[in-house]
């Protein structure tokens, strides 16, 4: 059996050798792109592709401050299938928001693939976000006004590298997809929507998948259809993924499970 | 991909699109109709004065070129003192009086001598002036009024008698006898104006200038180029209201487009917010949400100009006698400046859409 590097496996033909079953992947070494930031000082030489340094996130209601995250150090792996699960209100979305660059740390690290987002400006983590990172959500977030077909061609678009038609092939037969594209979300179930979500989070090969209570909305049996596509995305093609759950059998799915309680992490830290 | 968006967007709500497409649609056919018919009265106005068959026209010094102002302060001899000057073959005295109930002007005509300078009247129905109390009317006033020969029509608070319906074209829609109309505006032995035949039209010139020796300040104009002088005269006021009537067909268009992409913003917010979470731009969604408006603007600026043509055919055929001149340049005007003001209505929505926080707007329900 041929044994290709995860860096490699990251292509839409390792996508199409996996899935014929031709092939076994390795983790990949980890092999960090610099963005250059502007006036920023140099990133430590990081090993993890995630990675945060007593993170803070404080969110202002009038006088009130109410902390979300305080202090937290977690780091990812590259290849790594990371559960983050806890309480509600324990702070695992904004953890998830903040790494995603969707929202700015008050005060702490982060870097994502060796770029420090706290000194990025918002076009800078746009940026990094467009390239770097997928997202799915809870409530899935496709467009309604276009069909599965668009909302997956569109994360291509807004990538800048225009419509890839044997990549979007690939994602979209590894997904089960084929016969939904022509569909709008409201013509297709809960779970072939997240499913489009997923194809449209990974269409682009980001160096990490977000993932934000995937399985929230979805029942039993769609829940396990889309794990299952979650840790065959992870095992056999390196994707490095974040998920965040309040569910233990959905959070077993992944290969490291981390607890948060009340902004902090509790426990779930890789041994060195 | 960014066209098959801003369509997909565009067709998602249809009653809405529709809402913005008709006020666009409004405010082109607006600003179509307001110039054209104000531009086609003049010119439907100065081709009817060239439309006489005359070489020249004389009106008193300082006179408008647009009949409507003039009055009859000339002596009704001068007509004589024209006759005897070389190359002129005959000379018409007019008496003009407006009709504010009708906006029309009135002719009032010695019929041999108007036949002598036009060439005549092409008479549908009935015959030529006789009496006192006759009236001649052009077709359209005919069928817009619904005259017919031998019918009495008031005018001037004076019972007048319909004797001839005549092809349109000729100066007036109406004609009365030049006698009658001085007795009733208190004017005799005066013209407003007269017309000139010459023997050539090549004699135009010199007896032009003959005629600036006889009657150094009285405006003399060539009725060959009557048309371009009345389009090139500025009517008073005409281009204020002409002006004030565009801003108010954009006012409208900015306010409708402002309001429907405002609203759009805030219902798409958490769309907005996914098109963040994917990496969009500001570019990128500024793009997306003013194409979406130009879309709407040029769609509503086409169905502007059916509205346009529409709205004229139905004028028309309930007032034939008024004249709606639609040109291609004002049409493109009209689609231009409602696309601007389009733009302009969606950029303040534009800009609140690139300032929302993603996080916030991924929450919006």
């Amino acid at each position: 059996m041929d044994v290709r590097q995860a860096g490699d496996a990251q292509s839409d033909l390792a996508i199409g050798l996996v899935e014929e079953g031709k092939t076994t992947v390795a983790l990949p070494e980890s092999r960090p792109t610099i963005i250059p930031i502007r006036g920023a000082q140099p990133a430590p030489a990081v090993e993890a592709l995630l990675k945060t340094e007593q993170l803070w996130k404080v969110y202002r209601a009038g006088r009130v401050e109410v902390p979300a995250l305080q202090g937290v150090d977690f780091e990812v792996l590259p290849g790594e299938f990371v559960s983050v699960m806890g309480p509600s209100g324990c702070g695992k979305s904004t953890l998830l928001h903040v790494i995603g660059g969707l929202a700015r740390a008050t005060r702490g690290r982060v870097y994502v693939d060796g770029n420090d987002l706290a000194a990025m400006t918002d076009a800078e983590r746009t940026k990094l976000r467009r390239h770097k990172v997928g997202f799915v959500f809870q409530r899935f977030n496709l467009l309604p006004a276009l069909d599965a077909r668009g909302n997956i061609a569109l994360a291509q678009h807004i990538h800048g590298n225009g419509f890839d038609p044997h990549r979007f092939e690939v994602a979209t037969r590894l997904l089960g997809l084929s016969d939904r594209l022509s569909h709008k979300p409201s013509e297709i179930s809960g779970g072939e929507q997240q499913r489009v979500a997923i194809a449209r989070a990974i269409i682009n090969e980001p160096k990490i998948l977000l993932a934000d209570e995937p399985t929230g909305s979805l029942d039993t049996k769609n829940s396990t259809l889309v794990l299952e596509m979650l840790r065959q995305l992870n095992r056999d093609l390196g994707q490095t993924i974040v998920m965040i759950t309040h569910n233990p059998e959905a959070a077993a799915y992944g290969n490291r499970i981390v607890h948060m309680r009340d902004g902090v992490i509790v426990d779930g830290v890789p041994e060195d | 991909m960014m066209k098959e968006m801003i369509l997909r967007n565009v067709g998602h709500r249809p009653a809405r699109t529709a809402v913005c497409l008709l006020a666009v649609a409004v405010e082109v056919s607006v600003v179509v109709l307001v110039v054209g018919l104000t531009t086609g009265l003049i010119t439907e106005t100065g081709k009817r004065i060239e439309g006489v068959g005359a070489d020249i026209m004389l009106q008193p010094p300082s006179a408008s070129v647009y009949l409507a102002f003039s009055s009859a302060p000339m002596p009704i001899k001068i007509g004589e003192k024209l006759q005897q000057i070389r190359h002129v073959e005959s000379v018409a005295p007019v008496m003009l009086q407006f009709n504010a109930s009708g906006l029309e002007i009135v002719y009032g005509i010695e019929p041999q001598s108007f036949k002598a300078v036009s060439g005549g009247f092409v008479f549908h129905k009935g015959r030529d002036l006789q009496n006192p109390d006759d009236m001649i009317v052009d077709d359209v006033y005919a069928a817009s009024h619904r005259l017919r020969v031998g019918q009495t029509y008031k005018l001037f608070e004076h019972d007048f008698h319909v004797v001839g319906i005549v092809e349109h074209g000729k100066g007036a829609r109406i004609f009365v006898p030049i006698e009658t109309l001085q007795d009733i505006a208190a004017a005799h032995d005066k013209a407003s104006l007269f017309f000139i035949r010459c023997t050539r039209p090549e004699h135009t010139e010199t007896v032009m200038e003959d005629m600036r020796a006889v009657l150094p300040k009285y405006e003399i104009r060539p009725l060959k180029e009557y048309l371009s002088l009345m389009t090139a005269t500025d009517l008073p006021g005409l281009h204020s209201f002409i002006d004030s009537m565009i801003a108010l067909a954009v006012c409208i268009g900015f306010l409708v487009i402002f309001l429907s992409m405002y609203t759009t913003i805030m219902e798409r917010t958490r769309q907005i917010g996914i098109l963040k979470s994917l990496g969009a731009s500001d570019g990128y969604i500024a793009r997306a949400i003013l194409g979406e408006s130009a879309t709407l603007c040029l769609l509503g600026g086409i169905c502007g100009v059916g509205l346009s043509f529409g709205l004229r055919a139905l004028a028309l055929a309930k007032w034939p006698n008024l004249s709606i001149l639609i040109t291609p340049q004002w049409l493109l005007t009209a689609v231009v400046i409602a696309l601007a003001g389009g733009l302009l209505g969606a950029s303040y929505p534009t800009w609140l859409a690139c300032r929302k926080d993603p996080v916030e707007a991924l929450a919006f329900e």
